[in-house]
């Protein structure tokens, strides 16, 4: 099979998976609007398909491109949804949050119309990107995007929750502050964890790809930045009587910090990083 | 005494902590917003002359740099290190007592149940091990059984590893030496002011059929002119190589071409001069000759020049010509085109790649990178290893009174204990058991 038609049926399975992210965007909204559990069932199962689609777009573009599919704009951005999704499903499943398909959807719908609206050619790697690093430092980047995207969503659901009515529809299916808070606390957890070892690759890498492990770049400052907005959440959370919206709020900052450091720097700041 | 006391603590505390993280976060934005390094002209351009003096006043062109930057950064230092050192007896504690602190638990439970099977089930099921038995002080049997105990130590580790990364990186800043040599093949160069000299035996560029490249690789040889003593290697991007103790690095390359400068007809001066450097005629130190740029394959686009390929199709060099000081010619070469200046004449043949090495020395790396891999562990310890600890004292009607308590895990923790405990409970108790846990919650 030539690489042009594996990146023909990429395309197609890109498009498709994208359709359906629509789909299950709209789903899940409607799952909150006529209040029928059974829409978040069948959503979750269209969110797994795409999932599935989305993996097999990447995998077509890997063998086809004859490298990891995550080097360029496109690829990195297709590679965030593919990881806000991951995160997302097993987030839904692991608590029983069905709602929070409503939240990371449009986040998902939004990264993937991001990455279709990128340039799909294919390009060969740069000399400072043929690394064995490079899978590593990018697929921990992903996991740690897409589990920060879900603390997001989590973080929301957090601070809406206070104005669902006693007893209505999602006050019924939505688990009360305090679990919202601990899940809140795991996605950032996993986040974090992927984002340092994504920084600490990363030195790695630049050691021997520029000579030297961290030059504050704009990208590894913002990463940093992110680092450290993370690191104010855990240490609010133990604080007492600060636990909850405050930690919630922070979330929601880190996670615009997460957006700025991948699409702010790479397009309002120049940087080493810039083909990212 | 007392205030200086009060100043230590401080020092040491999370809310010091916190604001530091606050101020390094600014700096960050700062020193990523605001171009680092320029001059004050471009500044005053940007941002109007009093935005760019309070620029270069407050060192916001150099944030991380700037006394007050490591100012903070050593604040942040001597936080952890009191975080650390105030705190160590907490975990020691927990540690030691968490062997078999089933008094604790029962005093302080997260969730109870009553079950009427041996809780040595109950405690397999939810991952509990080396189970202890022993008698209570008034003399009811009981089992107790704690999990993650590694992660009490998980915040401590956690400040250590910053803090070793930060001093890593600190003495790697201000004791590491970097040089740069730039060449083509065959030129030998000092290594900065050091013993050694790199002799750059070739250097590649391989390129791909579509003309882009796949790598650059220059093979070098290091000599130390002091003892005789050499040794070879290649570098290419992506693999540095070491050679006595230094790390060479294949950074980048440019075009370098050989200049030839005739007095009457006379060969007066050859030397290889790289596209942004320049030369001083022998004998005539005034009259400077500046090879700004080379185009490989040049063409004029829309007024500009620039090369079509990097194959060497038709080679320009545009030049400037300064005498005094004064630039008294500026154009672009090609073909057998010279440059006349009275009775010189100036000429450039000969282009080809040149490399730029860099050579590091840095001694405190793996110290920062020992940093790196603590800190990485201490958050493994701090988010995912949860300690939780479960304690069952026997009932005179020979039930047993399960308490769990999971404080990192909170209520995720007590729902994973309900979900496991439900199939052991004593039937008809659910309601008494609810009391129960409410009355704990409370």
């Amino acid at each position: 099979m030539g690489n042009e038609h594996l990146l023909g049926i990429e395309n197609a399975l890109f498009t498709a998976a994208m359709l359906l992210y629509f789909a299950s965007m709209i789903g899940y909204i409607a799952y909150i609007a006529f209040k029928k559990e059974i829409l978040a069932k069948i959503f979750y199962i269209v969110m797994l398909v795409c999932f599935v689609l989305h993996t097999a777009a990447l995998v077509c573009r890997g063998i086809g491109a004859g490298r990891l599919p995550m080097t360029d704009r496109y690829e990195f951005a297709a590679c965030f949804a593919w990881g806000l999704c991951l995160v997302s499903l097993v987030f839904i499943k692991k608590y029983r949050l069905d709602v929070l398909g409503a939240f990371s959807a449009p986040v998902i719908f939004l990264v993937i119309g991001y990455a279709a609206m990128q340039s799909k050619d294919v390009h060969e790697l740069m000399p400072s990107l043929q690394s064995n690093w490079l899978g590593f430092h990018v697929s921990t980047a992903i996991l740690s995007y897409g589990a920060f995207g879900v603390s997001f969503a989590v973080a929301l659901v957090f601070l809406l929750r206070d104005r669902i009515a006693k007893g209505s529809f999602l006050d019924r299916h939505i688990p009360s502050q305090d679990k919202l808070d601990m899940i809140g606390y795991r996605s950032v957890s996993v986040g974090l964890l992927f984002l340092t070892f994504c920084i600490i690759s990363g030195a790695i890498w630049a050691e021997r790809a520029w000579g030297s492990y961290w030059s504050w770049d704009p990208k590894e400052t913002w990463s940093l930045i992110t680092w450290l907005i993370y690191a104010i959440y855990l240490h609010q959370r133990i604080r007492k009587g600060r636990k909850g919206k405050s930690a919630a709020v922070f979330a929601l900052i880190g996670f615009v910090c997460v957006l700025f450091t991948y699409i702010g720097v790479n397009t309002l700041i120049p940087g080493i990083h810039s083909y990212a | 005494m007392k205030k200086k006391n009060k100043a230590i603590r401080f020092l040491g505390s999370m809310q010091f902590a916190m604001i530091l993280l606050a101020v390094l976060i600014a700096a960050c934005i700062l020193g990523s917003v605001i171009e680092q390094g320029q001059t004050f002209a471009l500044y005053s351009e940007v941002y109007g002359e009093r935005a760019a003096a309070a620029i270069v006043a407050l060192h916001l062109d150099d944030v991380f740099h700037s006394p007050w930057f490591i100012l903070i950064t050593a604040f942040l230092c001597a936080n952890l290190l009191m975080c650390n050192l105030t705190r160590l007896p907490a975990p020691v504690r927990r540690w030691k007592s968490s062997a078999d602190r089933h008094e604790e638990t029962v005093r302080n439970p997260d969730a109870v149940a009553v079950i009427d099977e041996d809780p040595q089930k109950l405690f397999a099921d939810l991952r509990f091990g080396g189970i202890k038995k022993g008698i209570t002080e008034d003399g009811s049997e009981y089992l107790f059984g704690s999990r993650g105990r590694a992660g009490i130590w998980g915040a401590w580790v956690c400040h250590l590893g910053v803090l070793i990364l930060i001093v890593g990186f600190a003495l790697g800043q201000g004791q590491s030496e970097e040089y740069t040599v730039y060449g083509v093949k065959g030129q030998t160069k000092q290594v900065g002011d050091t013993d050694y000299l790199l002799t750059i035996d070739d250097f590649r560029i391989d390129l791909r059929e579509d003309d882009t490249v796949e790598q650059y690789t220059a093979d070098l040889t290091v000599r130390n002119a002091a003892t005789g003593e050499s040794s070879s290697g290649s570098a290419s991007v992506n693999n540095p190589v070491s050679i006595f103790g230094m790390k060479f690095y294949q950074n980048s390359t440019g075009w370098a071409a050989s200049v030839i400068v005739e007095k009457n007809g006379e060969e007066l001066q050859r030397e290889i001069l790289c596209a942004g450097e320049f030369i001083s005629v022998a004998d005539k130190p005034d009259l400077v000759i500046y090879l700004n740029a080379f185009y490989p394959d040049y063409a004029m686009v829309e007024g500009e020049p620039v090369t079509l390929s990097s194959k060497l199709n038709n080679p320009a060099y545009l030049y400037r010509v300064y005498y005094q000081g004064n630039m008294i010619g500026m154009n672009a070469l090609t073909g057998d085109d010279v440059i006349t200046i009275d009775e010189y004449t100036v000429r450039f043949e000969d282009p080809q790649s040149y490399t730029l090495i860099q050579i590091k020395k840095d001694r405190f790396a793996g110290l920062a990178l020992a940093g790196g891999i603590i800190t990485l562990l201490g958050i493994v310890l701090a988010l995912f290893v949860q300690p939780a600890a479960v304690a069952a004292i026997r009932q005179q009607d020979g039930n047993w009174k399960v308490y769990a308590s999971g404080k990192k895990g909170g209520l995720l923790f007590v729902e994973d204990f309900e979900k496991a405990v439900s199939a052991y409970r004593v039937r008809g108790s659910a309601e008494e058991q609810e009391k129960e846990n409410s009355e704990h919650g409370e």
